[in-house]
C-alpha cells in the first residue's frame, strides 16, 4: 500500500464573477512509504491547493485521494490521525511560550505531558530553541517563529508529514538542520511530501518529484528521471579574466535555455551537447577564458525549461 | 473527550496569558449589575411591572445581566477565530486529529467553565450587595441555562465568524446585531407594556427566551407554560446553531 495515492484530483473554485477557476486539473501521483516526495511549481501552480485537499482542509471537486489507505473525503478524521502539517502560512501560538506551543501541539495529537516532555529535548536541540523556550513567538523573529512551527511536527510520530514551503524564512544554518532532520525522519519510515521554491533543496532531499504548472503535472518521476526527461539540457560555466559585452550577444545566437552573467562569469544552459561545445570554443577564441565546466543540467534548469520553455537573462 | 479537553487546555493557557482580559471577563457582568442596575433601580423607584406583578428593577435586571454576559462571552470566543486566523494557527487546528464538532465543543466548554466563575460572582453580588432574592434551590438549573446560553450564542456567532472573513466586517455586523437583539428583547424592560409589534418581534428573539428562562429560575417571574415553550425554543436554537456551525467550519477555508 502506498502512503499517498492521488487519482484524478480536480479542484475548482468559483470566482467572484461566477466563472470557474480550475486550480488543480486532473492530477495523479503516488508516494511510497518512507520516501520524500517534492511537489514543485511556480506560485499559483496548484501545490498548496493540492496539500489543502490532502490534509482535509478543503474538499476536492472530484478524484480519489488516499492517505495511508484512508479516503480523504469519506474518512477525514482517520486521514488527520495519520498526518501532520506545516502550512505555508505562519502558524504558531504567538501569545504562548515556545514550550506551551509544544505542549498544546502534542496534546492535540493525543500525547500526554510526560510523553511531550520526553520528546521535547531532541526537538529543542535539533532546532536550537533552548534559549527561546520560555519566550513568546510574538517577541521572536520571523525565522525563529518558522523554526518553532516546523519543530512541532518532529514532536509527534505521524506517518505522513506535509511540509508546505517549510524552510521559507530560515537562515542557511537552520535550513541545513531542517533538511537533515527531514531526511532523518524519512529514514525512520515517515513519508514526507514537501513543496519548495528552493530547487536545490528538492534535488538534495527528494526521492521523487512532480512538477506542477497551471494545475497540471508537467513532469514526474524520480529526481534523475525528471532531469533526464528527454530535455538533454547541458550547463556550461565560464569564467573570464575580462569579458566584452559582445560575447553575450554571440552566445544568445545559440538560443540558450538560460543565461546568467555576473561580472566576468557566465552560466549558460543549452539543449544540446554540441551547442555547449560550440559556446566553449567561442569562449576560448576570446583568449580571456580562465576556467570552464560542463555538466548536465540541474533540476532548476529543467524546472525553468518545463515551466517557461524560453530563455531568460539576468543576474544570479 | 480527549480532543475537547485539548482545546480547553489551549484556550485556558491563552486566557491566562492576559490577566487584564481575565479580570474584565469576570467583572463586566458585575459592573453592569452594580452600576446600570443600581442606577435604574433608583430611577424607576417602585420597580417595574412584569407578568402582572411589581418587582424591583434590580431583581428584574439580574437575568438580563446573566444573559447579556452569555452573549458577550460568546462574542469574545467567536472573535477569537479571527485572532487565530490572523496568526495562521486556525487552519493548522483544522488539520489536527479531531472532528470539527469536537473543536467547537472544546471552545464552548472552555467558555462555559469561565461563565461558571462569572455567574457565581454575579449571583453572589446580587444576593449579598443588592439583596436580590435569588432562588438558591434552582441554582444548578440556572447554571445549566447559563451554559446553554453561551453554547447557543457561541455556535450561532461562530457561523457568522466562519462566513465573514474580515474582522472589521464581523465587528460591525455583531455590533448592530448586539444592539438590536438586546433592545428587542426582555433584557432591559418587561415586554408587558411595549407596543404589540415590538412584543411580537421580541418573542421571536432567542435572547428573550434565554433571558425569560433565567428570570424564572433566579427570581421566579414568568408563567411555567411560557417558560417551557421558551426553553424548547432555545434548545432547538442551540442544536440548530451547532449543526450549522459545523457546516460553516467545514467550508471556512
Amino acid at each position: 500500500m502506498k502512503a499517498i495515492d492521488v487519482q484524478n484530483l480536480v479542484k475548482e473554485y468559483r470566482r467572484t464573477d461566477g466563472t470557474l477557476l480550475r486550480a488543480v486539473d486532473d492530477i495523479s501521483f503516488s508516494v511510497e512509504r518512507g520516501s520524500i516526495f517534492g511537489l514543485l511549481g511556480p506560485n499559483g501552480a496548484g501545490k498548496s491547493t493540492t496539500i489543502k485537499v490532502l490534509t482535509t482542509l478543503i474538499p476536492p471537486t472530484s478524484g480519489t485521494m488516499l492517505i495511508n489507505g484512508y479516503d480523504v473525503v469519506r474518512q477525514p478524521l482517520d486521514v488527520r490521525k495519520n498526518l501532520c502539517v506545516v502550512l505555508q502560512e505562519n502558524s504558531v501560538e504567538v501569545f504562548l511560550t515556545v514550550r506551551h506551543n509544544f505542549l498544546t501541539f502534542g496534546k492535540f495529537h493525543g500525547m500526554t505531558s510526560s510523553q511531550i516532555e520526553a520528546k521535547m529535548g531532541r526537538v529543542i536541540e535539533l532546532f536550537d530553541l533552548r534559549e527561546v523556550m520560555n519566550q513568546k513567538p510574538i517577541d521572536l523573529s520571523g525565522g525563529i517563529k518558522r523554526r518553532v512551527q516546523v519543530a512541532k511536527i518532529f514532536l509527534v510520530d505521524k506517518p505522513v508529514v506535509f511540509l508546505d514551503e517549510a524552510t521559507t524564512g530560515m537562515d542557511t544554518f537552520n535550513k541545513r538542520a531542517t533538511v537533515a532532520a527531514i531526511r532523518e525522519e524519512a529514514q525512520r519510515g515517515r513519508t514526507i511530501i514537501l513543496t519548495t521554491h528552493t530547487l536545490e533543496e528538492a534535488e538534495e532531499l527528494c526521492n521523487a518529484i512532480a512538477i506542477i504548472n497551471h494545475g497540471k503535472i508537467v513532469a514526474g518521476g524520480t529526481t534523475d528521471e525528471v532531469k533526464k526527461m528527454g530535455l538533454q539540457l547541458f550547463y556550461l560555466s565560464l569564467k573570464f579574466n575580462e569579458m566584452g559585452k559582445e560575447l553575450e550577444e554571440l552566445i544568445q545566437k545559440f538560443a540558450p535555455v538560460k543565461i546568467d552573467i555576473v561580472n566576468n562569469e557566465v552560466s549558460v544552459t543549452v539543449r544540446e551537447h554540441g551547442l555547449a561545445l560550440n559556446i566553449l570554443s567561442l569562449a576560448q577564441s576570446t583568449g580571456a577564458l580562465k576556467h570552464f565546466e560542463i555538466s548536465t543540467a540541474s533540476l532548476e534548469d529543467v524546472f525553468v525549461e518545463l515551466i517557461d520553455g524560453k530563455s531568460t537573462t539576468g543576474d544570479r | 473527550m480527549k480532543n475537547v479537553l485539548a482545546v480547553v487546555y489551549r484556550d485556558a493557557l491563552i486566557r491566562l496569558t492576559s490577566l487584564t482580559w481575565l479580570f474584565f471577563d469576570m467583572a463586566v457582568p458585575l459592573l453592569y449589575l452594580l452600576m446600570f442596575g443600581v442606577g435604574f433601580n433608583k430611577a424607576v423607584g417602585l420597580g417595574v411591572i412584569s407578568n402582572g406583578a411589581s418587582v424591583a428593577y434590580n431583581d428584574f435586571f439580574l437575568a438580563g445581566v446573566l444573559s447579556m454576559s452569555c452573549f458577550g462571552s460568546a462574542i469574545n470566543q467567536a472573535y477569537g477565530f479571527f485572532v487565530d486566523r490572523d496568526n495562521g494557527i486556525f487552519y493548522e487546528f483544522l488539520t489536527y486529529p479531531m472532528t470539527r464538532g469536537e473543536f467547537l465543543l472544546g471552545k464552548m466548554v472552555f467558555q462555559c467553565v469561565m461563565s461558571l466563575a462569572q455567574t457565581a460572582l454575579t449571583l453572589t453580588a446580587a444576593v449579598v450587595i443588592l439583596g436580590i432574592p435569588v432562588n438558591v434551590m434552582l441554582l444548578p438549573l440556572t447554571v445549566i441555562v447559563v451554559m446553554a446560553g453561551i453554547a447557543g450564542w457561541f455556535f450561532a456567532l461562530s457561523i457568522v465568524a466562519f462566513r465573514i472573513k474580515r474582522n472589521d466586517t464581523f465587528n460591525t455586523v455583531i455590533n448592530v446585531a448586539y444592539f438590536v437583539l438586546m433592545f428587542v428583547s426582555s433584557m432591559f424592560y418587561p415586554l408587558d407594556a411595549v407596543p404589540d409589534w415590538l412584543r411580537y418581534i421580541s418573542y421571536a428573539n432567542p435572547l428573550t427566551w434565554h433571558t425569560d428562562v433565567l428570570r424564572y429560575l433566579t427570581v421566579g417571574i414568568g408563567s411555567s407554560a411560557a417558560i417551557a415553550a421558551e426553553t424548547f425554543g432555545f434548545t432547538a436554537f442551540l442544536f440548530i446553531s451547532f449543526w450549522f456551525a459545523q457546516l460553516a467550519l467545514k467550508k471556512t477555508v
